[in-house]
Parts: C-alpha cells; structure tokens; sequence
C-alpha cells in the first residue's frame, strides 16, 4: 500500500517540489530547539526529547528493554509485549516501544510488576515454541534463548507432556536462500514489516487469526527480493534460517572477522564468520554511512563461491596449448623470459573490477618501472573534457547517507535497486520518511518506490539541460537536487556526451543552489574499487591498451573479458593474476593463483569515494598468495623490485598516491568543483544519436552473476533458478500497482 | 493364570503402544495456506457483474482517496455474494487489483475474517452455533445439531453430495437470547427444537422459504421477549402530554 | 600507561574480566611481569613516585620474539553486535586484535591450528587511549577503526496511521 498514494503521485512533481520547497524555507528558519523531557529511569534522570518513546529513553539511560517485535531501523508494531515496563502511577505495565515519554515519567525496568510481565509474556511465546534448540540453527544466538534465560521462569508450568496442545505449522517454501520452520515462528512481524518497508515487497504477511495464525506467503511464492536474506537476521528466533548455512556451524564456534564486501561499489561492511580457514558465512554490520545493518543478499550468499573454480595453483600454457600446473618459479621464470626480452611501450596491465588497492599500486608500480604507462580498468569511463582529472567527476559526491537529505534525485541510467541494493534501500527510505521526488531516465524498472519516468532517450538529457523540460523547473526548484549517473550507459559508444550533459547540469544547479556545499553530481559504479584504481591513475577502458597492441599482458582479476586474443600482439603473453577459473585464466599462458577478498588485508574505495579496510578472514587456498606479494616477488625476478617488503609499506605508498587512502573509513572530499566546472564545456554542437539510457542490469535474475565468485556460487545458480521458477508461477507475477 | 498372562500381554503392549507422534490438535478445519485446486486456482474465472461493479464503485467512493483498501471487506463480501458463497483465489486477486493493494493484504483480510469461505460451500450453508448459551439454551445446540447431522446426512464441515447444504460449527452469532439457532445463508432461525429444526431442512429441500427469526421453540415470540409473556410495558404506549401538568 | 587482562582463549577464560585502567602510579597488571616492578611502589613511598611522561617501549625485555612484534599490525576497534541478536553487550569496549596469519585444518581432530602465538589474543580496553598506549609499549604498529554508532532515530507509533504521509503501514 506504501507506493498506491494517488495523493502523492510524482506526476504532480511541480505541486511537490514547491511543497517541498515552502517546508525547506520554513525549516531554513532556525526552529526553537525543543524543550527536553525529563524522565526517570529507574531513579535515573535523562533528558530526552518529546515523542522519543520509553524504550528509546531507557536505552538512552543505559538500560536495555528486551524486545522481540521492536526494531530500530522498522516500524513499531508494538505486539509481542516482551517490553513491558512498569510506569509509576500507571495501571497497568505499559508497551515501552510504543509509549512516547511524558514529563517527569517514572519508569521502573527491573521492579516485580516489570518482571512479573515478563516472565508471563515469556511463559506465553514459549507454551507454543518448540523445544528444538539443539537441532536449530538459531542457538546460541537467539534472542527467545537469551531472554528466556535473563527474564523467563526458572521452572515450567507447561504439564502437557503427551504434547497434544503445541501448535504446529507448516513450514513454508520462499526461496532457495532462507529456511523456514514456521513452528518456531512467534509472530513478532519483524519480517513483514522488513519486506514492506525496507525491501518493498509486499509479500509476507500473516494468514489466519489466533492460535492458527501463520507468518507466510499464503501461496507458495518467491520472496522475491534483492535483500531477502536479511530477514534471518530480523528473526528473533529461529523461524527463519539460512538455507546455504543450515546446520554447518555454530555461531560459538566462529570466528568473526570485520571486513568489507567488494560484491558491488557500495562497500558495504560485513562479518566474515570463520572457521577452520572456511568462510562459513556473512553477516552485516553496522554503518550508518553506507549500509546501515542490511546487506544485499548476493553479499551474503556468494561466498560459496570462494570454494569453487578457485585457483589453487600457477599455471603454464604448454606447447599443446594446455594449462598444466606448474611451481611458482617455473611460472615466474616463464614471465622474465618474455618481459626481459620485450620493449617497456608493449608490456601493459588491465585491472578488474574486484582488485584491491595494494595490488592495483602494485602492478602500476612495476610496470612503471618496465617503462610501461599502459594500466587500464576494464570498466570505461569518458575521458572527454576534464574526464577523470578530477576526482568529483567519477564519485558519488554527496555521498550514500547524503540522499536522506536530498529532496529530489534524477536517476540516469541506472537501477540502483540492483546495482547497488543498499543505495536503492536509503533512497526508498528517504521517500518514505520524506517528500522526496524521484524521476528516471532509464529504464521503467520496478524500483521498489513511485517515480515518475521520463524515457530513456539521451535528448531528454539536453532538453532538461537546455530548460526545454518541465522537469528543469522542478530541478531549479528543489533545495538539494541529486543526480545519480549510473556507470552502465557510460560504456558504450559516445558515452562522453552523457557524462557532459550530466555534468554541465549538475553544475548549473549547484552553481545556482542556494545550499553552499551541496554537490549535486554523482557517478553510481558497479565495481567495488573503480574508484580506488582511478584515484590510483590507471586508465578507464581498454581501448587505448588495445590500440597499441601490447605483447606482454598483465590481467589482475580482469574476467568481464573485455580484452580478446585477437586485440593483442600475435603471441603475445598473457598473465594472468586472479583467484577464479574465469575468462582471464582461460585466455591467459600463465596463470598467477591469488586471493579472494576474504583472503588478504586490503583496502577498496567504494563509490562515494570512501576508502575501507577488508581484513583477511583465511588463507588462500592451496599456493595462492595475496597479489600484491606475487607482484613484488614477481617484480624481482623482473628485476625492478618494488620498495615495499611489508603492507605498512604499500599502505604508506598508497597515501603518497592519493590522500584517500590515508584515512580509511572516511570520506576524502573531492575538492576542485569550480576548477572541474571551468574545465567542463558544454557542447553546443548537435550530438550524434547515443544508444537509450539503459542500465545493464533490469531483473532480478540478472542481479545474482555479476563477477567471477558469485558466478561460481552454487546458491546464486540456485537463485537464478528460482527466479526463472517463479517466472512460471502465476502466484509470483508482478502486480500491477 | 491364562487370563492373567493375556492381561498382562495387553497392558504391555498398551503401553508400548503409546502414540510416538501426533499431529497437533487443530482448532480450525480450514486451512490458512492456499493450494491450488481444480476449482480454485489463480485461473479460475472470475468478474464481478456489471451490477456490481457499481455497486463496488459506490462503496470505494464511501471512503477518501487514497484510502481505497478500506473498501476490502464490503467487496470481498461483494464477490462472496456473486459466487455462491465461496472466494477463490482468483476472487482476491480482482479485489487487489480493483483497490490498489497488494494481493499478500487481501489474503490477509480473506483469512482472518471466518465469514469468507474460501472453499466452496453448498447452496444453503448451515451455520449452528455451539458456544455456550446456545448450548445450554432452549433445547441446547447439541442435539439441534444432530439433528441437521440426522437430517442432511453429512458431519461438520461437510457438503451434501447434491451441494445443497454444509454444515458449519461456529461460535457465537449473537442470538444469544434466543438459544439454540443456526443461520442458513443471512437467515437467522432461533428458539430452535429439533422438530423445527427438520421442517427447517425440509423445507428448503422442497424448495420453500421458511419463515425466519424465532421459530415454535418459545411460542413463536416476536423478538427476544421473555418466555413467559411481557412482564413490563404490557399497556399500549401512552401519548403525548402523559404525566405533563394540565395548566401547560 | 595502561593495562589489561590479556585473555587467552580456553585457557584463562574463567578469569578473564575487565580490569579499569587506572594511571601507572597504581596500576595493577595481570597479564606482564614488567610492570609488577612499578607497581610495587611501598605506600609510604608514592609521593616520591617518578612519572616518566616520555614513551615507554617494553618490548625488548617482554621476550615476545622480534618476529611478532616488527612484523604485527594491531588493528583498534569496536566489535560490532551480532547482526543477529538485539543485544548491545558486544559494543561496549575496544578491542585490539592481530593481523590474520594461516590457518588449517588439523588432520587429527579437524580442529582449527594456528601456527601464530597471537591469534588467539583478546585484549578489551575501556578505551582506545588505553589501547594505543598498550600497543605503543609493546611496540606493534597499530591502527584505528572508528567506532560505528546508531544514531537513534526518532519514532511513533502514531506514524503508522498517519493520514497523508507515506510512512502509513499496510501491515499493522
């Protein structure tokens, strides 16, 4: 129902936009701040402020209410009761998530009435909660086990031992990535309330009433969601579970490394859990600035393909054009030969999307020294006018948490909700909470939001440029306007006029804006650290690499196989260093086994431009090593070896390159907006006709294999398989809204 | 000692044979997932009529825009009516579709409410109630209901074979006063006997209308007055400039 | 300048607990003997106590090998909670852990072997002062991860039947 507003359909934008604009003016007056509320928490004062509710004021007073319905980041729905507290001069215990503080309220969290309620609210979910802990995957980290332990009874009034009472449900069948025993399921409605608020898929629900009440589909559908998986963290209990980790480990058992996902350019920060040099899975973890506490789900199910098609061992193509394992040396050996016998002008390096900084520094480094200039990503980028010299052209300037404050966004050829998941998630956030205004050009995709969609073809781009577009006055005016390029339509032909156009306009709204520091322009990339090999100066695209027909090679982590045999040197040597049999390894004659990024201490940049630290979780498997290790040893047998022995040493390179990389975790202002104006000229000359703003990615199915590992993953196959199943069932089509 | 050895054969083997595993006691015979059925299945045809597509309009137009999903239960209601009793699925799906809301909210408001059916159901659905005053009223509920049982030939939740009757158990419709009664379609029939309860039946079977509200059990009474005759307000109703004073 | 209870997994479980860490005139220390000699200050004497305010680097004499402390980098944090449980206990101190070394499987048991003396380290601070200073003394290079807060967000209950607004639930 959330996106059915007839009164707040964006084809009113003009009304909405000035709407928006009259509250801006308003709030631009500075408001008396608001009087703080005085409550007392167990005999403790805290000054809160008005509307904050009991449990947030308790939580503010360092006290914790159990809860199971109650979520920070959904809706209070305020019924499983767990919260009860006991207010002075209140008849009865009150619901602390739902009851907004009043004045000199008295709260009492640990008094009998408080603990009486508890335990009886404890007694009652567990009358109907089976006693499975031991087979369920839940324990050892399940809030029911927990509270049952701090505020349940010691003893059990629970006499029907020939078991006739307990209620038992069906489980349900909602995809290959979330496991559900519904028997377990205590009716908190955190996974509703998830999947229509923050994933925007209606399609959990309840069914039945009372005792026979269930959690579920009602048909046997799909949740069909790009971040499904979350769920199983929302899961108080251990009603939902996930498939692909089911009864693999215990979560005591695991060891919890905090790193950083490189699945896609938003660098969301995770919990590898470990164990015995084995990724057993991914969990999110908090970061308010990119991925709040969701993950997408190719982020935390890929990892099963860490385990496969990986390259445990170099490589050398043989005389029959073979593969054989081979020993390092006798790779390294295989490489020195050619190199020393080739001119500097035709060694060159392509990068991948997924490289970390250190061996991205590492392979420029080296093939600088070999008198080579020629490193490129095999993503593209224009490079018309002031193209990447400045670093606000290619990043996402306002950052993610930026969008909360946006009030309008121009969405150009992309889809965010499967590009970059968590940005669409704080984008549909955003216009929940707000007035915010979306509009797109691109493709009518379901963003999970009402936006109003203006074609796909590039001349509404220089009609709104050129004022011609009802939708330029709407820009002009919105007090902070976005413009989101997506980095799909800048890989084809002429992309260059887009980048322009889009450019030229966000600088003539941030030129004419009244917000000082608001940056309008942002670039959403797809690959985890585009920005991080840009900010490092290695070209975008591979066209110029192939213009100069190189005779050496080098593919770090380079499989979207952009480059071909054919646009190299005959006989030329291909090297590739990588961690999956994928496109680079089949086109490659040495073949440099390296690590996945739960291998190695490395550093991505993610979109906004913020530099982050993934910390290894285990070891590569089999000979592999960490890349930027095989590059300084190969570097020797080159004989220019790198000055680096140890990672302080790259990571002290790094900063000498770029000051992004020396504050990991923040934000590196990209300055030089009005220099990067002066160097962008708009083109006046008519443009030849540039292909429809479409971004690459349009389904679900699409989204799941985007890059090497999860190509290999056996859940994402699974995925692409339920998504082509649910294409079939009639219960799983769209509905029309 | 022969006996006493079959007896202890016995009791061993009952205790031996307690039950390993038992389903859960149901408390409803319906079921609150939906499986597709010949006759109930997402292509199962359904459209509202054109009369009551007008009628649907006006009762979206009862609420304020926006807030079209108010109208869920009056439609559904609506489509209950036009199909012989029973929602399909297909029946919910129209009803999303005509108010803009997801079909996950419309399963919701379909399963919740027990008055939709979402199986089919005879002709003449038999609602008895057993919750406690009809139970111990009148004749009380439970031989009433065996009657129909005796009468229809079929056991709660069931269908006669020609589809003319279910039968339903259900809690209280709110007649209380006038225990025992069943409703048949939007009929109520209170102060049941079992005698009425056939003629009831036969009634229908033979195609007449019977006569709805109390029945013989309580002398045919009007409404909900007592057994036993009024006890006030017997004298026909004063008019008006009763007990006023005659100056005025 | 500070000090700790260093907890060494499975061994000293039972007795692992935060210890405040108090300033060095009358620190306590579990875990390292060279401190004892500063801390067995006679009361008598601890006017005449010497704050040395200059850095204080241990680690030659602690008898850690040179391996582990030229070649370690400490990373600083806060554990982040368990994405899947509400309670906040985990958050609540700073922590110092090692950079990964290799790990295997062990063929007898299948147990999880380490040939690095410091992966099973885990040392809890009140804060990261504390931890920086305990790094520098012991002379491993060390870094900082800021710590991550939720910022609370203000809620109502009433904003799910708003009227107008698209915060209005269709789940209730």
């Amino acid at each position: 129902m959330l996106r059915l507003w007839p009164l707040r359909q964006i084809s009113r934008l003009q009304n909405a936009i000035s709407l928006t604009q009259q509250a801006c003016n308003k709030s631009s007056v500075p408001a008396p701040s608001p009087e703080l509320v005085e409550v007392f928490v167990d005999d403790k004062q805290v000054f809160v402020e008005p509307g904050t509710t009991v449990l947030q004021a308790c939580a503010a007073a360092g006290v914790e209410i159990p809860r199971f319905c109650y979520h920070d980041r959904l809706s209070i729905a305020g019924n499983c009761r767990m919260c009860l507290v006991e207010v002075e001069r209140s008849a009865k215990p009150v619901a602390s998530c739902a009851m907004p503080v009043m004045k000199g309220m008295k709260v009492k969290t640990d008094s009998p009435v408080t603990r009486k309620a508890r335990e009886g609210v404890m007694e009652f979910l567990l009358v109907n909660h089976p006693l499975d802990c031991p087979i369920c995957d839940q324990g050892g980290e399940c809030d029911l086990q927990d509270q049952s332990m701090a505020f349940g009874s010691d003893r059990s009034r629970f006499t029907d031992n020939a078991f006739t009472g307990k209620r038992a449900v069906e489980d349900k069948n909602i995809g290959p990535l979330i496991k559900t025993i519904m028997t377990r399921c205590i009716h908190c409605t955190r996974c509703i309330r998830f999947a229509s608020e923050i994933a925007g898929v209606e399609d959990l629900g309840t069914s039945g009433r009372g005792t026979e009440m269930q959690v579920g589909t009602y048909v046997e559908k799909m949740f069909k969601s790009e971040m499904s998986g979350n769920v199983i963290d929302l899961c108080p209990v251990g009603a939902l579970t996930s498939k692909p980790y089911a009864f693999t480990a215990r979560p005591w058992e695991n060891r919890r490394i905090e790193s950083v996902d490189v699945m896609d350019a938003v660098g969301s920060n995770i919990v590898v859990c470990m164990r015995s040099n084995e990724v057993m899975r991914i969990l999110p973890r908090l970061n308010e600035d990119i991925n709040e506490e969701w993950i997408s789900d190719k982020t935390r199910f890929a990892y099963d393909g860490l385990k496969r098609q990986r390259l445990t061992t170099p490589f050398v193509r043989s005389g029959t054009g073979e593969l054989v394992p081979a020993d390092w040396e006798s790779a390294f050996v295989k490489i020195a030969e050619r190199v020393n016998a080739t001119d500097g002008d035709l060694i060159a390096g392509v990068a991948g999307g997924q490289v970390d900084a250190e061996a991205l520094i590492a392979l420029k480094d080296m093939l600088n020294r070999l008198g080579s200039e020629s490193v490129c990503t095999e993503e593209k980028f224009p490079m018309t006018n002031s193209g990447i010299d400045f670093r606000s052209n290619y990043i996402m300037n306002t950052t993610i948490s930026g969008i909360e404050e946006s009030d309008l966004i121009l969405l150009v050829g992309t889809n965010p909700r499967l590009e970059a998941p968590l940005v669409n998630a704080r984008i549909r956030k955003t216009w929940i909470n707000s007035d915010l205004c979306v509009t797109v050009l691109g493709a009518p995709v379901d963003l999970s939001y009402d936006y109003q969609y203006l074609g796909d073809s590039f001349e509404l781009l220089t009609d709104i440029l050129n004022d011609k577009h009802p939708l330029a006055k709407g820009l002009k005016e919105a007090s902070k306007p976005m413009i989101i390029l997506g980095s799909a339509v800048l890989q084809g032909e002429n992309s260059g006029a887009i980048l322009d156009t889009v450019k030229s306009l966000s600088e003539k709204l941030r030129a004419g804006s009244e917000q000082e520091d608001w940056k309008v322009f942002n670039v959403l990339h797809t690959q985890a650290n585009q920005v991080g090999a840009l900010d490092l100066g290695y070209a975008p695209g591979v066209d110029a690499m192939k213009g100069s027909k190189p005779s050496v090679l080098f593919l770090l982590g380079a499989d979207a196989g952009t480059v071909k045999r054919e646009d190299l040197y005959e006989n030329a040597l291909v090297v590739y260093i990588g961690h999956h049999g994928d496109y680079g390894a089949q086109i490659a004659d040495v073949v440099l086994p390296a690590a996945a990024y739960t291998e190695k201490d490395a550093v991505y940049v993610n979109t906004e431009g913020r530099a982050q630290i993934g910390r290894q979780a285990v070891s590569p498997p089999g000979m592999a090593r960490q890349d930027w290790k095989i590059i300084r040893a190969l570097s020797e047998m080159l004989g220019v070896t790198l000055p680096y022995d140890k990672l302080s040493d790259v990571r002290a390179r790094l900063g000498e390159v770029s000051p992004t990389f020396n504050h990991a975790g923040q934000v590196e202002d990209a300055g030089f907006f009005n220099l990067s104006d002066s160097a962008t000229v708009p083109r006046k000359e008519s443009r030849p006709a540039v292909q429809p703003l479409s971004p690459a990615l349009l389904s679900l199915r699409d989204f799941y294999m985007t890059d090497p590992i999860s190509r290999a993953s056996l859940t994402m196959a699974k995925c692409v398989q339920a998504v082509d199943d649910a294409e079939k069932n009639p219960y799983s089509k769209p509905e029309q809204s | 000692m022969l006996s006493a050895v079959c007896k202890s054969l016995v009791s061993s083997t009952a205790r031996q044979l307690r039950a390993f595993h038992r389903p859960a006691a149901a408390c409803s015979d319906k079921l609150f997932v939906h499986r597709d059925e010949p006759n109930n299945n997402s292509e199962t045809p359904f459209e509202f009529s054109a009369e009551n597509i007008k009628r649907s309009e006006v009762i979206i137009a009862n609420y304020p825009k926006g807030h079209e999903a108010a109208a869920c239960i009056p439609l559904l209601d609506l489509a209950q009516r036009q199909n012989d009793g029973w929602l399909p699925i297909s029946a919910m799906h129209r009803v999303a579709e005509m108010l803009k809301m997801p079909r996950m909210r419309v399963y919701e408001v379909a399963t919740f409410y027990t008055m939709f059916n979402r199986e089919p159901v005879g002709k003449y659905f038999v609602q008895i109630c057993t919750t406690t005053p009809c139970m111990l009223g009148g004749v009380g509920s439970d031989v009433i209901l065996e009657a129909i049982k005796e009468n229809l030939g079929i056991g709660v939740g069931h269908t006669t074979d020609d589809n003319m009757f279910t039968l339903a158990e259900v809690e209280c419709l709110g007649a209380c006063v006038n225990a025992p009664m069943v409703q048949i379609n939007d009929d109520y029939y209170e102060d049941l006997t079992v005698d009425d309860m056939h003629r009831i039946l036969n009634d229908i079977k033979a195609g007449k209308k019977p006569k709805a509200g109390p029945q013989s059990g309580q002398n045919f009474r009007f409404a909900s007055e007592p057994k036993t005759g009024l006890t006030s307000l017997t004298e026909p109703p004063t008019g008006p400039g009763f007990g006023v004073r005659a100056d005025l | 300048m500070a000090s700790a209870v260093v907890r060494l997994a499975g061994r000293l479980r039972s007795c692992a607990r935060l210890v405040n860490t108090r300033p060095m005139s009358s620190a306590t220390s579990a875990a390292g003997s060279t401190e004892a000699a500063l801390d067995t200050v006679e009361p008598e004497h601890k006017d005449i106590t010497i704050t040395v305010d200059e850095k204080m680097d241990i680690s030659s004499f602690t008898g850690v090998p040179d391996e582990h402390i030229k070649t370690r980098t400490v990373r600083i944090f806060v554990p982040a909670a368990n994405a899947m449980q509400s309670g906040t206990f985990n958050p609540r101190r700073w922590r110092m852990e090692f950079d990964e070394r290799q790990r295997w499987e062990n063929p007898l048991m299948g147990w999880s072997s380490t040939g690095d003396p410091l992966s099973n380290t885990e040392v809890n601070f009140m804060s990261k002062e504390d931890a920086i200073a305990f790094c520098e003394k012991n002379g491993w290079d060390w870094f900082i991860e800021a710590e991550k807060k939720p910022t609370p967000k203000r809620k109502s209950y009433g904003a799910n039947f708003s009227w107008d607004k698209r915060t209005r639930r269709s789940t209730k």
